[in-house]
């Protein structure tokens, strides 16, 4: 019996390399067990309160965001502000509501201004008029929450506002000149002046690129005469002014001078930014948020415009809003509210608007790079500023971000992408923003 | 027929030639594109060799990621649910394959079935079911989920059913619990089986993109391909070098253990089925 | 073999059935309760009913995604089957060489879906892409935007996804080969019959049973496709690429609609059941031919 034991035994070699597997398991499975114990464990400096940032910038902005909190983190001991890369806005925000509902959320965040009539229905959000100092930022009203959305001072106040932007305009000025040609101010000399800028011949120039995406559509809505919920609530997508700005961008491709660039979301904006800087567009509509990456990269002298009326000039605003979770613990929801009074200090406010093109939100940074010329020596940076008096509000609705995403975006792109038939689409589509979800 | 073997030759090295250009061209320009700086891919992308070889690319990921956390994360998950399905599939292989006791194939088809219902298909309330329980982006949330391994109970069965039972009795005279004849006595006779197993799932699970994207929100459970793909997503441009920096670092690993054991994974790879 | 103690198989396999339970049997149940709701995860949940089979229906996209999952599924399997049977065919020799080059195709099949992703969105690259270059100096005009352009999206996509799995379909095929007596073929060899004669009549037949098993294998895991369109694509452009799997995660995470992703991975899920059904009645065919 005794020498079938040893028989059967296992070689040390074996043995060891079973403890050694039970071993690393039993660690992995420790260690697991350790970092599973909660959803934040840290490295915060000792005695500080932590705020989780969640951010969703790339390139440029992202350094010049994490520049500022490594300043804020810098000048004061009492918190500590830990900024964590989430992809583009839509990954971002996909991840803070699902982070919301497994309760793993963190305390500070940023988001489109569609999503935030829904958080704040949700109950997600904190009322922020209680912190001191918040209530009476010297906030420009249109870029604040009270005339971004209709009505926005009926609400308690959740959301302040971050990198605001509006759509701008960017001409290729020396092609301009060249062709004695001016920025369009309606949508007839647009047509002509993308006409005029194209060159037909196979891979040649664009006279116009722009992304074919929810905010320019808006814009064009606007321009129209449209809105997209009418004042009695009904999601109406503009009615015939939505029609007519689908089938603007449908002419223009058609004609050949409208280039759609390819890609989803921020995809087909950077391609348009490619495009513009490549030359193979002659005039593109993006953000003011590009402006200093584009003038950095272009090797042309490059001119920022407002964009053309229609019926009328109009312009959505864009960009993000800050925002507090609500279920944050106390602590770290008051350490959120001092670091969103640092960011609104004048000299942070025009540090960040300066160094990415994003629009100064305090009266007072405007007056400060007033008082310097800054404007003077930098026009491009004064063309979103000024559309502010042609900006539209939000309707403040649950129900826009969905609509937004889920039934207007693919629709424009079945529009001009594959040449769909506008007012079919529309109708379609607000019927489906009809359907309760 | 010399000629025509000649032809032939000439042919084969040729078609050989050019299936490993179309296999290891790819990493080999990933590789390149890796070392450039960004001006000199933009400008001219077609040039193959960099005019000034630079490792700044790997310096800016290394810097902007928390690379050796992302390491650790992938590698504790990987480890972590590959030792756990050996460990349950050892047990659970011996009592199907030895054991005679009621409800045995019903036990067996079970865990069979549970190949039918990927990782895809049971996400929506996985998530919410561990969202509950608080084990969102953690280590745990990654790996429960993956602890049963059909497949290595399988084979694990498979390969016990030629052990013979003597040997097993033996043992039990002995007074060899089962747990000691399991772990101590047979894992030891399964070597192969189980490190093809171990290896195949851990590569698997390393490179594992899906279940960690749904599940974790930040680099505290965070794995490394979610990180390099983030790389991508950046805004103002893509700035190739860094992707494929990030890509090199992320795919060498793989690589490695392929290259060390490809052996064994081909072992467990070529499993013909349930019968078939 | 009795056990020694009559609870103790059902112990030891506890662990195993514990977790399958938790993780495989509960989620299913829950699935199909999930997709009766609407649920966006922050308010509370609203029974109704089969309204998100009814809109997933009425909108198309079901069949949609269907339509697009089936047809690059189908491009996926027969492009990887044939390539690796070729592959086999070639490579099935000894010597070095050929030892390398089977190494370097399934070395594909090894890395991460994320690496291949990226690796491909870089080399397909419209503007710098170096196919895009190359192409351009062979016609005149710039290359087609290969994952940009809704007709030819899913055949990219197709195609890196065939690259990476040949490897697989090259080693089956290869230990398929292995399984076809020498003996037959060089008989067949001195009756005069050609390469091509002797795979028809020896070789191909001897090869069902693995052909049939990687055909299906592939199918059903094609069918689960998801990193390389999350990496590449993102299910567009125009929603081109939108598989299954993508489908429910957009569903679920992007949109935040637990009920209706709950109700389209329900109907995933029967049709990988029908798949693998059909797999297993195969099988059963071509044993008993």
């Amino acid at each position: 019996m005794r020498a079938r034991r040893t028989a059967t035994a296992s070689t040390p070699r074996v043995q060891d390399m079973l403890a050694r597997r039970e071993f690393l398991r039993a660690t992995a499975v420790a260690g697991s067990g350790l970092l599973g114990a909660s959803c934040a464990v840290n490295a915060v400096p000792k005695g500080r309160t932590l705020v989780s940032l969640w951010f969703s910038y790339g390139g440029t902005n992202r350094e010049v965001l994490e520049q500022l909190v490594d300043r804020f983190n810098r000048t004061q001991a009492r918190d500590f502000v830990q900024a964590v890369y989430q992809g583009d806005y839509f990954e971002g925000l996909a991840k803070l509501r699902t982070a919301i509902a497994a309760r793993c959320a963190p305390v500070l965040s940023h988001v489109v201004g569609e999503v935030v009539p829904y958080l704040a229905e949700a109950g997600v959000l904190e009322p922020l008029t209680d912190y001191p100092g918040l209530a009476d930022l010297d906030l420009i009203p249109e870029l604040g929450q009270q005339r971004s959305w209709l009505n926005g001072g009926t609400h308690p106040l959740y959301a302040l506002p971050f990198n605001r932007s509006t759509p701008i305009a960017y001409l290729n000025a020396e092609l301009f000149a060249q062709a004695g040609l001016e920025a369009p101010r309606t949508w007839d000399e647009l047509r002509t002046v993308a006409k005029r800028l194209t060159e037909p011949k196979a891979g040649g120039r664009f006279g116009f690129g722009c992304p074919i995406n929810w905010w320019f559509w808006v814009a064009l809505v606007g321009q129209a005469g449209g809105a997209i919920v009418a004042p009695d609530g009904r999601i109406a997508l503009g009615d015939g002014a939505g029609v007519a700005a689908l089938e603007l961008w449908q002419e223009l491709v058609r004609e050949g001078s409208l280039k759609p660039p390819p890609g989803r979301d921020y995809n087909a904006w950077e391609q348009c930014n490619q495009d513009f800087l490549s030359g193979r567009a002659a005039m593109i509509w993006s953000s003011t948020a590009f402006l200093k990456y584009l003038e950095a990269h272009a090797r042309f002298k490059l001119l920022a415009a407002p964009l053309p009326a229609g019926v009328r000039r109009a312009v959505p605003t864009g960009g993000t809003f800050w925002i507090v979770l609500r279920s944050a613990p106390k602590p770290e929801k008051a350490a959120a509210a001092r670091f969103l009074r640092f960011m609104h200090e004048t000299q942070q406010v025009i540090d960040w608007s300066t160094r990415t093109g994003y629009i100064p939100v305090t009266h007072s940074a405007v007056r400060a790079l007033e008082q310097r010329n800054y404007y003077g020596a930098h026009p491009n940076d004064r063309v979103a500023l000024s559309q502010l008096s042609v900006a539209e509000p939000w309707p403040w609705s649950v129900d826009l971000f969905r609509i937004q995403r889920e039934i207007v975006q693919p629709r424009l792109e079945s529009a001009v992408i594959q040449q769909r038939d506008a007012r079919a689409l529309l109708v379609e589509a607000r019927a489906l923003a009809m359907e309760p979800t | 027929m010399k000629r025509a073997a000649g032809w032939h030759a000439i042919l084969r090295r040729g078609a050989l030639c050019a299936v490993a250009l179309v296999w290891l061209f790819p990493y080999l320009w990933m590789g390149l594109t890796s070392l450039k700086p960004l001006t000199e891919i933009v400008s001219s992308p077609t040039a193959l060799w960099p005019a000034q070889p630079t490792l700044a690319a790997y310096r800016e990921v290394f810097r902007s990621l928390p690379l050796a956390r992302y390491f650790f994360n992938t590698s504790v998950m990987a480890l972590g649910i590959a030792g756990l399905q050996i460990t349950l599939a050892l047990p659970a292989g011996y009592a199907l394959a030895k054991l005679r006791f009621r409800g045995k194939r019903v036990a067996f088809a079970l865990i069979v079935a549970t190949l039918l219902v990927p990782a895809q298909v049971r996400f929506v309330p996985v998530f919410s079911l561990l969202a509950k329980v608080g084990l969102v982006n953690t280590l745990s949330g990654l790996i429960l989920p993956f602890g049963v391994s059909a497949l290595g109970t399988f084979l694990i069965r498979q390969a016990l059913l030629s052990v013979p039972d003597a040997q097993i009795e033996a043992a039990r005279i002995d007074g060899a619990g089962e747990l000691y004849i399991v772990y101590r006595l047979l894992a030891p006779l399964l070597r192969p089986t189980l490190i093809s197993l171990f290896l195949f799932s851990f590569v698997s699970h390393w490179n594992d993109y899906f279940w960690p994207l749904v599940l974790t929100t930040d680099e505290h459970a965070r794995t490394l391909p979610l990180a390099i793909a983030l790389l991508r997503e950046q805004g103002t441009g893509v700035r190739w070098h860094l992707v494929m920096a990030g890509n090199v670092l992320l795919s060498l690993p793989a690589l490695a253990v392929f290259a060390a054991a490809q052996r064994h994974l081909l072992r467990a790879v070529t499993v013909r089925g349930f019968g078939g | 073999m009795k056990p020694s103690r009559a609870g103790d198989p059902y112990w030891l396999l506890l662990p195993t059935l514990l977790l399958l339970f938790v993780f495989f049997v509960f989620p299913l149940v829950m699935l199909v309760e999930h997709s009766l709701f609407s649920w966006d995860l922050l308010t509370p949940a609203r029974y109704v009913g089969l309204a998100n089979y009814r809109s997933l229906l009425r909108s198309g996209e079901l069949w949609q995604t269907f339509g697009t999952t089936l047809s690059m599924s189908t491009v996926v399997v027969l492009g990887s089957m044939t390539s690796g049977l070729l592959l086999a065919l070639l490579l099935d020799r000894p010597g070095h060489w050929a030892a390398f080059v089977r190494s370097a195709v399934f070395s594909a099949y090894v890395v991460s879906w994320v690496s291949v992703g990226l690796l491909f969105l870089w080399l397909l690259d419209a503007d710098s892409g170096i196919l895009a270059r190359i192409y351009s100096h062979f016609s005149q005009g710039r290359a087609p935007r290969w994952l940009a352009d809704p007709a030819l999206a899913p055949w990219a996509v197709a195609a890196v996804t065939i690259w990476k799995i040949t490897g697989y379909a090259l080693v089956i095929f290869l230990s398929g080969l292995q399984d076809v007596p020498v003996s037959v073929l060089e008989a067949a060899e001195l009756d005069g019959a050609t390469a091509m004669q002797r795979f028809r009549s020896v070789t191909w037949p001897l090869l069902r049973p693995t052909t049939l098993f990687v055909a299906t294998t592939s199918l059903i895991a094609s069918f689960q496709l998801f990193d390389v369109v999350r990496v590449m694509t993102q299910g567009g452009p125009v929603r081109a690429t939108t598989v299954f799997v993508y489908a429910i995660y957009e569903q679920l995470f992007l949109d935040l609609r637990v009920g209706r992703a709950s109700a389209e991975a329900v109907v995933f899920f029967g049709v990988l059941l029908l798949l693998t059904g059909a797999q297993f009645l195969l099988f059963r065919t071509q044993e008993s031919a």
